[in-house]
């Protein structure tokens, strides 16, 4: 009948309009989604903390410009609380429940050893920021993970060079009692023996437990001892602690070498200000007055601006994660884990932090490492490093081959 | 060899006296209400914030030691009034599930207002230097944590032992029902003696608060080393609580320095031990 003739004919064109005049950004470009796992909770918050800074501050200077292909980049944060098992989880709901597209993260090394070998299931990159262990570019590699930060190799092995200036022969460590305490002394032994190859690595040693409040006798037992050197891997709130009652029995002041490989980290500078000693060769994974490059500079500026401190190791790590992500899906134009991963072997960036290159072997970061002694400067309200010493990553990075990974 | 002996103890007894503290609250809230303190060392966390805190406003450490643990008293009261006293005649899970849910609160409630990050507190001038003992550098504050604890102890004892109050509380240690037939309310001494040891929790932090670095989850630790104290020492005895702690102290700063392969395993060989040979504790009543 001439009636629901007239009706479908309406229907299609009403139909036809609709489709035709939706606008392009309805059906347009969907976010880019990143997932992050950062130790959110707990006595170690602050590093979690710290990434998300600098993740925040790249994620919303990269959207002011456009996003990333055209597409905004959007990041999800996931509470690791420093356990593999919830780590996994946290994983597996970013990717599968929440469909993120790459992956940062992780502080401990502990929980990257658990996470690394299940990226393969997953089939999404994870860019390691801070977790040092040598092991997940080394004898756990596999082809989706990443590391944009020093490792403990490459910091350990620039402390080497440190001590070997320093003329002591008989040294000692105080480290914490776990895979990170007794790597970093493995590591330090056998890089200082290459460089001093009469040094003497003493049989009192030192490893408290992890999150020890009291040092006080492990410090006695090693003045004790008499060490010509002290090598002090102690991090974050232990080093605090650590520095505060060494400084009370005189620890300081007893001539030893002291070396603390993360003893330039900003949240030990400003948890100390003054009580950290001037004098002690500090080490760290970033140090913010190392590098004059404008990129830096414009990094530590905004960072400032934004969180009234100064930019952390970690907060520059994650900021340099999400950069080089952009770099590689720019480069291999696609988003595609198989195609970026194919970009970020051998990318070249400009980070605050200075050049990086991912070296496509073990994907490991090939970067500058700095160390240096701590001194008082009235321009700053925490200690900063007066002399600086910068080593560059092919110098302190062992090669692929001493790493072990063989990437299938 | 003889110095180093005598430090090291010196450093055990340190560590016994701030433990000791905090024990005490845990044993008395324990001897009294019957209650296990999850929470307990979470006061502490709490005490060493507001000595923190109290610091930042009044710029004295003296006025942070007094206000402090009364804040982490008070705090504990409303806490007892609040949630505690609804389930006393329940399952003792619950009490067990409802103190561990409070520390779980507090550590992130810490985090939230105070921030991820380290916070330290300096010691009053007057404390900050370091002395010479036997020839060596020796920091004036631990030594006069040392001489507080006993002090505090000594106050305790005459507390308990010498007062009419002191006796009321043992009296309901010892058999709650008898106490409240002879006419002892009961309910409100539960409330006195939670904010009681709550105050000690808070006072052990204010006092720690110089010593170590303030962050969350700084209480995580000492709940466990208090417990074992605790046990050893006997359930709900008040000397029971003091030798525990100056025992636990001293194994740990000899462990630290003789074997300290198996150092983190010593506490634990004790409690077994007691627990093995006198399960009641060294000072504890027949189970």
């Amino acid at each position: 009948m001439k009636g629901k003739g007239v009706l479908s004919v309406f229907i299609l064109v009403i139909f036809g309009v609709f489709v035709l005049g939706m606008p392009q950004g309805a059906v347009a470009k969907k976010p880019l989604k990143i997932g992050a796992v950062y130790i959110l909770s707990g006595a170690f918050a602050t590093y979690g903390q710290f990434a998300r800074n600098g993740i925040n501050l790249a994620v919303d200077e990269i959207n002011a410009k456009g996003g990333i292909l055209g597409r905004k980049v959007e990041v999800t944060f996931e509470d690791s609380k420093a356990k593999p098992a919830v780590a996994i989880r946290a994983f597996r709901k970013l990717v599968y429940e929440e469909k993120v597209d790459f992956l940062v993260g992780l502080d401990s090394s502990g929980v990257a050893l658990g996470v690394v070998p299940t990226l393969p299931e997953l089939k999404r990159i994870l860019i390691i920021t801070h977790a040092a262990t040598p092991d997940v570019t080394g004898k756990k590699c596999n082809k989706y993970a990443f590391r944009i930060s020093v490792n403990l190799n490459q910091n350990v092995g620039a402390g080497a060079r440190i001590a070997a200036k320093t003329g002591a022969k008989r040294w000692t460590t105080i480290g914490p009692d776990y895979a990170f305490g007794h790597q970093s002394w493995e590591y330090f032994q056998k890089y200082l023996k290459k460089l001093v190859p009469d040094a003497v690595f003493m049989e009192k040693v030192a490893f408290p437990k992890l999150a020890t409040e009291d040092y006080s006798t492990y410090i006695t037992s090693i003045m004790d001892a008499n060490p010509e050197g002290v090598f002090i891997s102690l991090w974050g709130g232990d080093l605090v602690n650590f520095v505060r009652q060494a400084n009370a029995y005189g620890f300081f002041k007893k001539g030893y070498k002291v070396l603390m490989s993360l003893g330039a980290a900003t949240e030990v500078l400003y948890a100390l200000k003054d009580k950290m000693p001037e004098g002690v060769w500090v080490g760290t994974r970033y140090w913010f007055l190392a590098n004059p490059s404008p990129t830096n500079k414009r990094f530590v500026e905004a960072y400032k601006k934004r969180y009234n401190a100064y930019p952390s190791y970690n907060a520059q790590n994650a900021y340099t994660a999400i950069y080089a992500l952009k770099a590689a899906i720019e480069k291999a134009k696609s988003t595609k884990t198989e195609a970026v991963i194919k970009a970020l072997e051998g990318l070249r960036i400009e980070a605050p932090v200075g050049k990086i290159y991912i070296r496509p072997q073990d994907h490991q970061a090939i970067l500058n490492v700095t160390w240096g002694k701590t001194a008082a400067d009235p321009n700053y309200p925490i200690r900063i490093l007066k002399p600086m010493v910068t080593f560059s990553g092919e110098e302190v990075t062992p090669s692929p081959e001493e790493t072990g990974c063989k990437m299938k | 060899m003889m110095e180093t002996l005598i430090i090291t103890a010196l450093n055990g007894l340190s560590l016994g006296t701030l433990l000791f503290l905090i024990s005490m609250g845990l044993t008395t809230i324990f001897g009294v209400m019957g209650v296990l303190n999850f929470a307990h060392g979470s006061l502490y966390m709490l005490g060493a914030y507001m000595c923190l805190q109290a610091m930042r406003l009044f710029h004295n450490f003296w006025l942070g030691l007094l206000v402090a643990p009364l804040a982490v008293g008070l705090l504990g009261m409303a806490i007892e009034v609040q949630f505690l006293r609804k389930i006393y005649d329940r399952h003792l899970t619950l009490q067990l599930l409802l103190t561990f849910a409070f520390l779980l609160i507090l550590d992130d409630a810490v985090r939230i207002l105070w921030g991820a990050g380290y916070h330290t507190v300096d010691p009053p001038r007057l404390l900050a230097g370091t002395l010479r003992v036997l020839g060596r550098p020796y920091p004036v504050y631990s030594l006069f944590i040392l001489v507080l604890g006993p002090a505090v102890g000594l106050a305790l004892w005459a507390f308990f032992y010498r007062t009419k109050v002191g006796m009321i509380v043992r009296a309901a240690a010892m058999d709650r029902e008898m106490a409240s037939s002879l006419g002892v309310n009961v309910p409100k001494l539960f409330t006195y003696v939670f904010f009681f040891g709550s105050w000690l929790a808070g006072l052990g932090g204010a006092l720690a608060a110089p010593l170590r670095a303030i962050g969350p989850a700084m209480g995580e630790k000492i709940i466990i080393e208090s417990f074992i104290v605790v046990v050893i020492g006997g359930l709900g005895s008040f000397p029971g609580a003091f030798i525990g702690a100056m025992i636990f102290g001293l194994f740990d700063a000899f462990g630290i320095h003789f074997v300290p392969r198996i150092h983190m395993a010593i506490p634990f060989i004790l409690l077994a031990a007691v627990l093995l040979w006198r399960p009641r504790g060294l000072f504890g009543e027949e189970i």
